[in-house]
């Protein structure tokens, strides 16, 4: 017979709290990734440009609340990158304000999320990007305006916006002039199923003086159900467009781009969240003027573990190790590419009181 | 490899199933802890074979905990939000409020002020900072010195909805728990201050301040009558929340809360024991 055991333990938080910041706070986060990756055919030859060390990640976050209803958010990723001669860069990754109209919907107006598709959401549980992001179809982020927030009695989210239209990496004759329209929701009818779909329309997109693709159409249904420890999250994207490309002569040639597929990611969770396993895989189908381009079409498949040392949580530090494979193989002859990634994750955030009072 | 991920799966499985007999996690709002320490103490006496332990952190904190799987009962001093609510069902969560007491949340001064009582309207101006002298309420000629709770806490959250309306003073001192807050109002002629009129019970050397909304009387916190009839402004009531219907030992805990000795316990805490609606309620989260 167990003898009754009372624990009582009064938390002292940080000033400030968790979930929310008092006006005058700001929150400082620093999310990093330290990754090794191993890419090579077959298992085969080692492809020494694509198997190294790197800083994959450098999130440097500033979220100030200057009054209930209105924070600012500003995100630099230092990072590495050979494409410098210093190894390393700063990127700007998020830079908004955002305007609570209700406790729980309002605007935000900035560098922000792509409201559509998994990549919005995508938590690097699997290590490797999301579909949408593998297959270079949008950015994780972009400059846009949305409304957005939570249905009334946690029915789900919604979004709505007008976005540039070409990502957050793009600048100067890049940048595209034609706006994006996209609308996202996502409902959760009971607790362990959640549905939702994003559309996403460009009616054109500048590639090139001579080349542009026109009514660039973006569907992206999605469905999760959790059970107890397990739980398995997919996605079906479609992505649809003509590409008009202008010859010296002055000829226009219209090709018609159907592309799409799907991904799911199992997720089993462990010892009390610490262990989790995940599994992964991929289809995309590539299409011009309804013919396979079998070079561009493929399958992903692979899974790894993750070990938390420490619980990544809202106002704690987090430490994981990722452990991950994934195996791409495109429907031409060649061979397949095998990534093994191996990435040390670390995570700590920390509330800065307000200059005066408090 | 392979031996690594397996020793490591096979052992978080063998660990996840050990901690969790017999034993009931409760984690969230500093306003419950008291309350559910002594619920849980009285529990020990009737059922020594089921652990409870309580923690506490804030509602925000136990609703989180609840939403990632790591609890079986939150405490919360306020209402979940829709946010939480989506987020735990996207986690197979199902949040079930369940209502042990009621609060008649109390505002409180040093027990030198000669202010006896504040409109609701007065108090938010008080906590917006756009009131600054006890002298411009009916007091002294001496500036008001704001405590307050953190952005965690389901009772700032809740005072910040139903009282100040707007935005807290950035004066505000923000303090850990209830017992802070009336300690610091205790050392502070010119402090004011907001706590569950449970932590009233044994304090000393402060008073609640009498309080009125619109057209209404000034009710005390303290009267059981009026704070029962709805009449006291800032009624509110205490809840717990469980991932469906509460099962197993989490109801056998739930439902001691509710029996007659853990209302007494309520009542004992300073609280006030759940009302006739909430009784209703209650039974239909519970399936009864």
């Amino acid at each position: 017979m167990k003898r009754l055991s009372v624990v009582v333990v009064s938390v002292a938080l940080a000033a400030g709290g968790l979930f929310a910041l008092a006006p005058g706070e700001t929150e400082l986060e620093h999310n990093g990734w330290f990754r090794y990756t191993n890419t090579s055919t077959s298992f085969g030859v080692i492809d020494p440009d694509a198997s190294r060390f790197e800083l994959a990640r450098g999130y440097l976050r500033l979220k100030h609340q200057w009054a209930p209803k209105f924070e600012t958010k500003l995100t630099v990723d230092i990072h590495s990158s050979e494409k410098y001669a210093e190894g390393a860069t700063v990127r700007l990754k998020e830079a908004y304000l955002n305007f609570k109209c209700t406790p729980e919907m309002g605007f935000t107006a900035g560098l922000q999320k792509h409201y559509w598709s998994l990549i919005y959401s995508w938590a690097y549980v699997n290590p490797f990007k999301a579909l949408a992001d593998a297959q270079k179809l949008v950015s994780s982020a972009d400059y846009g305006l949305t409304y957005g927030g939570y249905l009334p009695a946690g029915w789900g989210e919604f979004q709505a916006g007008l976005y540039n239209g070409e990502g957050y990496k793009k600048v100067g004759g890049d940048v595209n002039l034609s706006p994006a329209l996209v609308g996202n929701v996502r409902v959760t009818p009971i607790a362990g199923v959640k549905a939702g779909v994003g559309v996403r329309y460009n009616a054109e997109v500048t590639r090139s003086e001579t080349s542009t693709d026109r009514n660039v159409l973006g569907i992206a249904p999605m469905v999760k159900f959790a059970f107890g420890p397990f739980s398995v999250e997919g996605e079906y994207l479609v992505w649809n467009f003509t590409n008009e490309t202008t010859d010296t002569l002055g000829a226009v040639t219209s090709t018609d781009y159907a592309e799409g597929g799907f991904s799911v990611v199992p997720l089993l969770t462990l010892a009390k969240r610490r262990v989790e396993v995940h599994g992964r895989f991929d289809m995309w189908d590539y299409k011009m003027d309804g013919a396979t381009v079998d070079s561009k079409s493929l399958m992903r498949y692979g899974g790894g573990v993750n070990y938390h040392f420490l619980r990544r949580e809202k106002g704690k530090p987090g430490v994981a190790l990722q452990l991950a494979w994934l195996r791409t193989q495109k429907n031409d002859d060649s061979e397949p590419v095998d990534e093994l990634m191996a990435q040390f994750r670390f995570e700590w955030m920390t509330v800065i009181p307000p200059p005066f009072g408090g | 490899m392979k031996k690594f991920v397996a020793g490591i799966a096979t052992l978080g499985l063998l660990f996840s199933v050990a901690v969790n007999a017999g034993e009931v996690l409760v984690k969230g709002s500093d306003t419950l802890l008291n309350l559910v320490q002594r619920m849980s103490e009285a529990f020990g006496e009737v059922e020594p074979d089921i652990t409870v332990s309580v923690t506490g952190g804030g509602s925000g904190v136990g609703i989180n905990a609840l939403v990632n799987g790591e609890i079986d009962i939150a405490d919360a001093s306020r209402l979940i939000k829709s946010k939480e609510i989506y987020s735990a069902r996207e986690n197979g969560v199902n949040p079930t409020q369940i209502v042990i007491a009621i609060d008649g949340l109390s505002v409180i001064v040093n027990e030198a002020n000669t202010v006896e009582q504040l409109t609701v309207e007065q108090i938010g101006a008080i906590y917006r900072g756009e009131i600054k002298k006890w002298s411009d309420v009916g007091g002294p000629n001496k500036p008001i010195t704001l405590y307050g709770r953190q952005p965690s806490s389901g009772t700032f959250v809740f005072f910040r909805d139903e009282v100040v309306k707007g935005e807290y003073a950035i004066a505000m001192r923000q303090m850990n728990g209830n017992s802070q807050i009336v300690e610091a109002v205790k050392s502070d002629e010119t402090g004011i201050g907001y706590v569950g009129v449970g932590y009233l019970r044994e304090a000393t050397g402060v008073l609640a301040l009498g309080v009125k909304k619109g057209d209404g009387d000034y009710v005390s916190p303290l009267d059981r009558e009026k704070v029962y009839a709805g009449l006291y402004p800032l009624t509110r009531p205490l809840n717990q929340y469980t991932n469906g219907s509460p099962k197993g030992e989490a109801r056998t805990f739930i439902e001691f809360e509710l029996s007659e000795e853990g209302q007494q316990i309520v009542e004992e805490e300073g609280f006030f024991p759940v009302t006739a609606d909430y009784i209703e309620s209650n039974a239909e989260a519970l399936g009864e």
